[in-house]
């Protein structure tokens, strides 16, 4: 006799004697992997409850795997405008990917294969096929359960957009038919584009992978069960708890360190380090930055309540690098990486971020990115500055430097003009402009917002945010109004033209003058007396270039060592600030505290008096040798 | 192992004895280069002298202000530049062949050459030696693009491989046959150069069959020799590097610019060691006799009568023994 359908209320994967999230979704799957076919053959059972407070009639459902042929949407939008690896300047068979529903019951309602189409609702491209939506006979009442029962056929291609194989390496990512989320009134199921990721509700997974015997296998969740079949394959369990989605990978040559544990807040956290045998000399490095994530995020932002944590260093050559699911993240490194360069550490920071900002913060990926990617990148910023040091936390190495936050400024500057922050992912001009503004300007904006309200309320709005809207679905307004909320303040100037517009903020020190008050006066006569006393008038010209409109400081700096600092509202074009002092006027600098993270262009936010041909000079001797030397080189082996 | 010495030796000889040569193309090289990097300069100029922002670049050397440097509408596209030094290394490459032949000259002379004469063989082998690089060129350019497209599949092979290191390792072990097989055109050329000016040779294909010649002949001896002094270029090179970052202060604008300036002038040396090798090898090869003089000695004269001679007896002109063969 069957029970009737519920989402159970297990708390086997995380640190908490009670479900934290409102679970929406139980999907239950039974998958066989074919390693030499690439392909997966499943049986999944979802289990839905009808929270929406109203009867839902039909059910769209995400088939990811689709978008991997050339019609589909995500494949003529990268040829288009870019995508994160694969540009298709060919098309090649490998890259062919599906995902075919067998069969789909709904139970009590029987079989509804046939009743299965496709729907494109985002850009009505016939040819793509990662929607497809369900008609019910009966729908659901509010409160009420649903379960389906869908056999599946997938057919995964070398490694793109994070998934797929590669040699003898798979990482399964948004392999499953998934769902869609009732969200605002209606079901929020966007097709599969070049710059989209994902968006579904919280809930369970039991899932069961069956792969070769020799594959060493990691996944979200905590693994439950591991037995070897007759046919030389295993079959491992998994099972998480309010997580929103699953991926596993497994290749043969995975070196496994699984002995680290961080003692969080909510209980201990299991960290399973899974490396390529050409980069094992690393692992105590990836090891060392996923403790240090925990901790930042843990004392700044809030408890990490899971039991496990996962990085996967993926193979070499894939496209399978920096990405992150529930519990499970991967990193990306390679076997020549000098110490005092920190790309592992970047990426295993980013990816280990959205266990909170994707994870936990649940937002929608496909319309407001910005709130997972952008945050993400400025916490990012944050916690790498904190653990390698402001100007060093990309690349500290043979005296060359460089830190996060000037790289993600460089991010926005290079399309700082063409796409607001709030804009849906795949209406973005570029796959260019998408990361620019998506990551770059969003988190260039928050530093700046952060030295508007101040670096605690700013710590203290963030911890807010994420301890009120873990497990849900929050919007810009949730978080906008939440940072007003804990600064007291009326932030609206700031938040409509930063995140709404594509207004581009540039000050510059249009001119800096100074000279003797009586610079009528006879030349001799004047040179005779005392320096000391020689009265200057100076005077300092501000201009806006862009369109941003900004309150900032400006510090005058005077040879006799004094500092004069004056504020300017920018409401105006330009303004200018005179004095007249017995001291000459040596530099004006906007900004002096470096508040503004956005600002174009940083060259003209200063001025001095006295031309310094010593930058200039250093960076011209490095260009002279270059070129003095491949001019030697030429010649030794042409003539 | 003595017969490389010996080569060694000779060559660096030569470049001892005309050490004037190496200050000259060095000074080309920088006067050259101080024309190709204007553009450059200028533009860097324009934007950094009266900002605070790029004094990042001088306390340390902070990448990002570089980078946001070329990144500046005002700065230009960084085409300029790039075209301003390409011009200038081409121009590098054309005096470098203009004046090589008084080089040559200069290395088998055993007196100082004037610079008159300098000049004239220079002149002289002009439109020589802008044949002989263009078959050199065409030589070279086939057999590097067989080698790289050979490599190119190699790697791209290996690059299927589950072993990480193997597309690397074919790269370095690729790389190295190439540089090894690169050499052996580069002595044959050089030989064939050699010929030209040396043997006042006029049609180019014969110094170039000279050159192949000569090349094969004593392969190993050559390339090992060329090894030897690249590896010696290639530490001076990541000596001056080090020197240059570990020694120089950040802030040390004129430091280190005479360390580059002397590791540039030294990288130099390496390339004219293995000219002087290769002048020291063709004098050996083709100042050697072909057939071995006898002495002629004067038939034995029957003391009979004191009848005056008719002609002076005849004293042969014997040529020096070859110094090593």
């Amino acid at each position: 006799m069957n029970s009737a359908p519920s989402i159970p209320d297990t708390t086997l994967a995380i640190n908490s004697s009670t479900p934290m999230s409102q679970r929406v979704v139980h999907y239950e799957i039974d998958a066989h992997y074919d390693a030499t076919k690439h392909t997966i053959d499943a049986n999944e059972v979802l289990t839905y409850h009808n929270l929406t407070g109203q009867a839902l009639d039909h059910f769209p459902f995400h088939l990811y795997q689709n978008a991997f042929e050339p019609k589909a949407t995500l494949v003529r939008e990268a040829k288009l405008y870019g995508a994160r690896d694969t540009n298709y300047d060919q098309w090649e068979d490998k890259y062919y990917g599906s995902e075919d529903i067998k069969s789909i019951e709904v139970v009590g309602q029987g079989d509804l294969t046939s009743k299965l189409h496709y729907l494109q609702p985002d850009d009505g491209n016939k040819d793509d096929k990662t929607v497809v939506d369900l008609p019910l006979v009966k729908p659901i009442a509010p409160g009420g359960f649903v379960q389906f029962k869908i056999a599946f056929h997938e057919q995964m291609p070398e490694t793109q957009e994070r998934s797929g194989w590669k040699r003898d390496f798979v990482l399964g990512g948004q392999w499953f038919p998934k769902v869609g989320v009732w969200w605002h009134g209606a079901w929020n199921c966007h097709q599969y584009h070049a710059t989209t990721e994902f968006f579904a509700d919280f809930g369970v997974y039991d899932v069961k992978l069956t792969v070769p015997q020799f594959e060493v296998v990691g996944a979200s969740g905590v693994k439950v069960g591991e037995v070897n079949n007759s046919d030389q394959t295993k079959t491992l369990t998994f099972h998480g708890d309010d997580i929103h989605d699953f991926a596993w990978t497994a290749s043969p040559r995975y070196k496994v360190k699984e002995d680290g544990v961080y003692n969080g807040q909510m209980g201990p956290v299991q960290m399973r380090i899974l490396m390529q045998p050409a980069h094992w000399d690393q692992v105590e490095r990836h090891e060392k930055i996923l403790r240090e994530s925990l901790e930042h995020f843990e004392s700044w932002y809030g408890p990490y309540p899971y039991k496990t944590i996962t990085l996967v260093d993926p193979e070499p050559g894939s496209a399978a690098g920096g990405m992150e699911y529930p519990t499970f993240i991967t990193g990306d490194t390679s076997w020549l990486m000098p110490k005092g360069l920190y790309g592992p550490e970047l990426v295993i920071e980013h990816e280990f971020g959205h266990q909170y900002w994707y994870g936990m913060v649940a937002t929608n990926e496909f319309e407001e990115a910005w709130m997972d990617e952008g945050i993400n990148s400025y916490t990012e910023v944050k916690v790498l500055d904190s653990i390698l040091g402001e100007n060093t936390s990309i690349l500290n190495e043979a005296g060359i430097t460089m830190g996060e936050r000037e790289a993600q400024r460089l991010g926005y500057v290079s399309a700082a003009d063409l796409d607001p922050i709030a804009e849906k992912a795949y209406d973005y001009y570029s796959f260019n402009s998408y990361g620019g503004v998506t990551y770059g300007k969003t988190a260039s904006v928050l530093l700046t917002l952060e030295g508007i309200v101040g670096k605690d309320t700013m710590a203290r709005a963030m911890s807010t945010y994420f301890m009120r809207y873990r497990f849900t679905h929050p919007t810009k307004e949730d978080f906008l109004k939440t940072i007003e909320e804990v600064s007291g303040k009326d932030l609206s100037w700031y938040f409509g033209p930063a995140f709404d517009g594509s207004q581009v903020l540039d000050y510059e020190v249009i001119k800096l003058d100074s000279f003797p008050a009586n610079w009528y006066e006879d030349q001799k006569k004047t040179s005779k007396k005392n320096d000391k006393d020689t009265v200057y008038r100076s005077t300092v010209w501000l201009h806006r270039k862009g369109d941003f409109v900004m309150p900032v400081d400006v510090q005058i700096r005077f040879d006799n060592g004094e500092k004069i600092r004056e504020h300017w509202d920018g409401q105006s074009r330009w303004t200018k600030f005179s004095y007249e002092k017995k001291a000459k006027a040596e530099s004006a600098e906007i900004d002096p505290d470096h508040k503004v993270q956005f600002d174009r262009n940083n060259f003209n936010n200063s001025q001095t008096a006295e031309p310094n041909g010593k930058p200039a000079r250093k960076v011209a001797n490095y260009w002279l040798f270059l070129t003095q030397w491949a001019a030697q080189f030429v010649a030794w082996w042409a003539v | 192992m003595t017969e490389n010495k010996s080569l060694l030796s000779s060559g660096w000889g030569m470049v001892t004895h005309n050490k004037r040569y190496i200050f000259w193309f060095w000074l080309l090289n920088m006067t050259l280069a101080e024309f190709g990097t204007a553009t450059f300069r200028n533009q860097a100029h324009a934007i950094l002298d009266q900002s605070l922002y790029s004094d990042r670049l001088v306390h340390g050397f902070d990448l990002s202000v570089l980078v946001e440097l070329f990144m500046r509408p005002e700065f230009g596209p960084t085409k300029a530049p790039t075209m301003a030094a390409v011009y200038f290394i081409t121009l590098f490459f054309v005096a470098t062949a203009l004046f090589l032949p008084g080089v040559f000259q200069g290395y088998a002379s055993n007196y100082r050459l004037p610079r008159d004469e300098f000049f004239r063989v220079c002149g002289r082998n002009l439109w020589r030696f802008i044949r002989l690089l263009i078959v050199a060129g065409i030589v070279m350019g086939i057999i590097t693009g067989i080698l790289f497209g050979i490599q190119s599949v190699l790697v791209k092979k290996a690059g299927d491989s589950t072993n990480e290191l193997l597309s690397f390792e074919v790269q370095m072990i690729t790389l190295a046959i190439i540089f090894l097989v690169m050499t052996i055109v580069r002595i044959w050329f050089d030989l064939a150069e050699i010929d030209v000016v040396l043997s006042d040779q006029n049609a180019v294909r014969r110094s170039i069959a000279v050159g192949f010649r000569q090349a094969f002949a004593g392969l190993m001896r050559l390339l090992g020799s060329y090894v030897l002094i690249t590896i010696v270029a290639a530490l001076i090179l990541i000596g001056g590097l080090w020197i240059w970052m570990r020694l120089v202060s950040p802030s040390g604008v004129w430091g280190a610019f005479c360390v580059g300036q002397l590791t540039l002038l030294l990288l130099l040396i390496p390339r004219f060691w293995q000219r002087g090798v290769a002048v020291a090898y063709y004098q050996q090869r083709e100042l050697v006799p072909v057939v071995s003089v006898q002495p002629v000695m004067p038939e034995p004269v029957a003391p009979v009568v004191a009848v005056e001679p008719a002609v002076s007896p005849v004293i042969p002109d014997i040529p020096p023994a070859p110094q090593a063969t």
